[in-house]
């Protein structure tokens, strides 16, 4: 072992010395946690659908999830789409009404060795349970076609049940403090 | 960095008492993860006030947003980049204020190696040392070689990629040979 070596590991066992904390800290944090609203298991999909108003889906919902931008440029509303450049790239398609009332919007993500990919956000209380996604053909695309109300949500597709991955070609929000940042889809009018 | 002792319930089991509602389970969690992450605060911020508020922001907002913790058996890595994230802000915002402590603590540590035993100056002035580098390097080497996270673990806490993390850990390392070696030998 070098001198440098040497000096590098005593840096590492002096900063890894416990440190003091004020013992009522804990104390302190539950107060505050108490004080707050009680955090709840997200609800289950079946749930969720039933709470959401009963959706109106366009017939050209279907060629949407099948030809994806194409068939949203079809319909003739406000698009807002994402390519992506990476090996596994996601992407996402709304097609907004100017209704106030639900909208087809489209998640599509290509990974080839997937097992499983789910869509998680704002929309399902981050539940990865509530929307799995399908391989939408046979070479590794993944889609979800879901009914949103207007509003702005972040999501992520979880890949394999642990990979968290961003949309890279979409919008980024680091406006809050949970990891890598996630993606932003905004559902509007027309 | 998950727990599963002989002793109490695993991770994932305490998270799911609280999220089915019973919020007192959450100090079972509050306990077993003060310590370490309160040791990476300080280590991070260099006083006590700024870690401990740090360490209070992380474990509530970690509970206000328990429900978008996907892998409960792994809520110590999912909350130590809560963590993570509260020590930038809170380190930022130091910055900015300029605190003319972190001159104080200069002038402690030199004193130190003159005046006190050479076990107790040589621990104060790594702790300066540590103290002078960029944040993110800081935060890189103490993630590695202090909490000795892989670096795919980093990669997961801290958003930044392999390559990134292994050159600030590189740099890290570097600087504080630099301090050491001009402090400790002046």
């Amino acid at each position: 072992m070098t001198e440098r070596d040497m000096l590098l590991e005593r840096v590492a066992e002096v900063l890894k010395e416990p440190v003091a904390i004020d013992p009522d800290l804990d104390r302190r944090i539950m107060n505050e946690v108490r004080a707050g609203p009680t955090v709840r298991a997200p609800i289950g999909p079946v749930a969720w659908l039933i709470r959401r108003r009963v959706v109106s889906v366009s017939p050209l919902g279907g060629l949407a999830l099948a030809a994806g931008i194409a068939a949203v440029a079809l319909l003739g509303r406000s698009v807002w789409q994402a390519t992506a450049p990476s090996a596994a790239p996601p992407s996402a398609t709304v097609a907004a009404t100017a209704e106030p009332t639900p909208s087809l919007v489209q998640f599509v993500i290509l990974a080839p060795t997937a097992g499983t990919v789910s869509l998680v956000g704002d929309f399902n209380d981050w539940d990865r349970s509530a929307t799995p996604m399908r391989p939408a053909r046979g070479d590794g695309i993944w889609s979800v076609t879901v009914p949103l109300e207007p509003g702005r949500y972040r999501y992520a597709f979880l890949v394999d049940g642990q990979t968290w991955v961003a949309d890279p070609s979409a919008p980024s929000t680091f406006d809050d403090d949970f990891g890598p940042p996630n993606s932003v889809v905004t559902v509007g009018g027309s | 960095m998950g727990i599963h002792d002989v002793t109490g319930e695993s991770d994932g089991a305490l998270v799911q008492r609280v999220l089915d509602g019973d919020t007192a389970a959450y100090a079972g969690l509050v306990s077993r993860y003060r310590d370490r992450l309160g040791r990476y605060a300080m280590r991070m911020l260099g006083n006590r006030a700024d870690a401990e508020e740090a360490l209070q922001d992380a474990f509530v907002r970690g509970y206000r947003s328990l429900r978008r913790c996907t892998d409960p058996e792994r809520f110590g890595a999912w909350l130590f980049g809560i963590l993570v994230n509260r020590c930038r802000t809170l380190g930022g915002r130091r910055a900015r204020r300029q605190r003319t402590v972190v001159h104080d603590e200069l002038a402690l540590s030199r004193a130190s190696v003159r005046d006190e035993g050479e076990q107790f100056a040589l621990r104060e002035t790594i702790r300066w040392a540590v103290a002078q580098l960029p944040s993110a390097n800081r935060e890189a080497f103490l993630l590695k070689h202090v909490e000795e996270l892989s670096y795919e673990e980093m990669t997961e806490i801290t958003g930044a990629s392999v390559s990134a993390l292994k050159m600030r850990v590189m740099r890290a390392r570097e600087e504080l040979q630099r301090l050491l070696s001009e402090v400790v030998h002046d």
